[in-house]
């Protein structure tokens, strides 16, 4: 189906594009998604919201364990998330309501993010894409095991062009992928984010 | 073993020791006489339309690869290598001619043919010492197709599939056979939950009483419009054959206007017009009653819900189906299977916006299944411990203490099998009692198969 992309795991991009680590744009894209991991921690949804654009999309598609040679390895046509905004903020809208009950009380949350890299975009600076790494851990209860998520992000950011969005160097989210590491989900829901 | 008759008599009058859905003893009788016996679905044709294509699917513990081979035929075969017993295809999902053993590299094509066994001549003797011509991979015992869905059972006497669904197949045409070429089935979303397999196929059987509670929520953010209690007790529950399920009372109106309610576009009722019998168009149009929820015994479950996908100032909704498998994993444990289906003869547009609503409500994500899935993780992690040895469930609900019903059955209702308006938990009944009737009922012992040499 044509809304679709195929999910494929983010290309391998070259060492020579990557920005340096010193560079002002990966400093602060490398804040946003540090900031952006204590307010999903935190569950502060509705800031989160207004760090992404009116555009977002917002993909995790499905993995799927296929032979070397097959040329793909997620679900043809299936993601766990593959969103909008207007998707997106129902989801934070029932958080918000007093009956999201897998959610109430609220999971202890820790998103670690990592192996944060940032690459410039030729015809514009004010995106870059940023690849990183996160391990959520989430903990339910005082039975339960807790349980680990672990992806890959393919992000697209881009600069608010009024300049408003109170992140780090104006950033917004436009675009995130989210190349997950298991076929099989060791978690109850996905009534989080990555 | 212990003995299980008092659970079973329990269960049988509606009374359910809680215990059931955390017991290792239980799950060790289920895993041989509910699941070596029953249908149990594996995948749907359009998951491997090309010769060639597969998808490995398990049934419990068995792995199975469900393959189409070069003239067309789907097979299950026993993943399992003949010779050393290692699994010959690794993959999840894939095309191939052939799967090659990775251990000592025999090889079989995919219609589970043995074609390559090295060293044939040196090692065997040729066909003296192991006769390779005619060996396949073990087929799974039985396999059968309703409308594309591929089911096996671990039985060879099994009855045919369309017989033990019985008159189920009436409702499950409502959702996997709008128009003649039927449905395709996309995904599956896997995920495990720490949930007895039970708990779900009851749910999704006949807990319409659940709805206007756990599944508030999404009332409230305006994604749906149908679950308040008013309306959802409205609706019929009805059993028949294998399976039963829930139904949604659509406002009065024609057919076309009652399917449009529900977001159907005309090209699709149309289809749905030539395609279904007068019986299940008076059921929509005259009887006004929408499937939802059902459950196929013992664990393929379906959803029809018809969600707000778009932001915009209209109410149009967009339907959606969804399959789920309940796959057991231990006594504690599921794994998930859930697809999405569409009509295959639906326009792209529609197809589009109906994988947005199931996943906005359903699978890994949904904002339906999230809230269900924490209550279900929650009984059965209780369900462990020596209270819920002492504690019986009240499973009765639409029946009064000497059995007979609250309300009677609906006098007319054009689907068959016996259904029932308002709230009750006759599925959950009917359910379990297939449960107890399998538990009860030794299976007979397998035929070991032999394979080469001996004559």
């Amino acid at each position: 189906m044509t809304s679709r992309s195929p999910g494929l795991a983010p290309a391998p991009r070259t060492l020579g594009r990557c920005l340096s680590f010193g560079d002002t744009r990966h400093l602060e894209a490398h804040q946003f998604l540090v900031d952006e991991a204590a307010l999903l921690d935190t569950q502060d949804y509705d800031t989160w919201l207004s760090l992404l654009t009116t555009d977002i999309r917002y993909l995790m598609p499905v993995r799927v364990t296929t032979a070397r040679g097959a040329g793909f390895d997620t679900a043809p046509g299936m993601a766990h998330f593959d969103e909008d905004h207007y998707s997106l903020s129902r989801r934070v809208a029932r958080f918000a309501t007093e009956h999201a009950w897998t959610e109430d009380p609220p999971s202890r949350l820790r998103h670690h993010v990592g192996n944060v890299r940032t690459f410039a975009l030729e015809d514009t600076d004010d995106e870059v894409v940023v690849e990183s790494a996160v391990l959520l851990f989430r903990s339910r209860g005082d039975v339960r095991e807790p349980s680990l998520i672990s992806a890959g992000r393919e992000d697209l950011l881009r600069r608010d062009p009024c300049r408003r969005v109170p992140s780090a160097g104006h950033w917004m989210l436009a675009r995130r992928t989210i190349s997950v590491d298991e076929s099989v989900l060791r978690t109850q829901n996905l009534a989080i984010f990555l | 073993m212990s003995d299980h008759g008092a659970v079973l008599e329990d269960v049988r009058r509606g009374m359910v020791p809680a215990h059931i859905y955390n017991d290792e003893e239980l799950y060790a009788l289920e895993k041989e006489r509910v699941f070596g016996r029953s249908w149990i679905f594996v995948a749907h044709e359009s998951e491997v339309p090309h010769p060639g294509d597969y998808v490995v699917r398990r049934v419990v513990d068995d792995s199975f690869i469900i393959s189409r081979d070069e003239s067309g035929v789907v097979r299950a075969m026993f993943n399992m290598c003949l010779h050393r017993g290692m699994q010959v295809c690794r993959a999840e999902v894939g095309n191939a001619s052939h799967f090659r053993c990775p251990y000592h590299g025999w090889s079989y094509k995919n219609d589970g043919r043995l074609v390559g066994l090295p060293f044939h001549g040196e090692a065997y003797g040729g066909e003296e010492g192991f006769r390779k011509k005619g060996q396949t991979l073990l087929p799974a015992p039985s396999l059968d197709v309703y409308n594309g869905l591929i089911f096996v059972s671990l039985d060879p006497q099994a009855p045919p599939l369309r017989e033990y669904l019985g008159d189920f197949a009436f409702y499950l045409d409502l959702y996997t056979h709008q128009s003649p070429e039927g449905i395709e089935l996309v995904g599956p979303q896997r995920w495990r939950v720490k949930a007895n397999w039970k708990i779900g196929a009851e749910n999704f059987a006949g807990d319409s009483y659940h709805t206007p509670h756990t599944d508030s929520s999404v009332v409230e953010i305006g994604l749906f419009r149908e679950p308040k209690a008013s309306k959802r007790k409205e609706g019929a529950l009805y059993w028949a054959g294998s399976g039963g399920g829930t139904t949604y009372k659509l406002p009065p109106g024609t057919l076309d206007e009652r399917l449009r309610y529900v977001g159907y576009p005309d090209e699709m009722i149309a289809r749905m017009r030539t395609t279904w019998s007068d019986a299940q168009l008076r059921m929509v149009g005259d009887d006004g009653f929408m499937v939802s929820a059902a459950s196929v015994f013992p664990n393929l479950s379906l959803v029809h819900n018809w969600p707000k996908v778009e932001d915009t100032e209209s109410d149009d909704v967009v339907p959606f189906i969804s399959l789920r498998q309940w796959q057991p994993v231990s006594a504690d444990e599921t794994e998930v299977l859930s697809w999405f289906a569409v009509d295959r003869n639906a326009p792209q547009r529609f197809k589009e916006l109906s994988y947005k609503a199931y996943l906005m409500c359903f699978g890994s994500t949904g904002m339906f299944e999230q809230d269900d899935v924490e209550n279900w993780v929650s009984i059965t992690s209780t369900a462990a411990g020596s209270m819920a040895r002492r504690l019986r469930l009240n499973n009765r609900m639409g029946l009064l203490a000497d059995d007979k019903p609250v309300s009677p059955p609906l006098a007319h209702f054009s689907g068959p099998g016996v259904a029932y308006v308002g709230f009750g938990e006759y599925n959950q009944r009917a359910m379990l009692r297939a449960w107890a009737d399998c538990l009860e009922t030794p299976v007979a012992p397998p035929e070991p198969v032999d394979l080469g040499g001996t004559s």
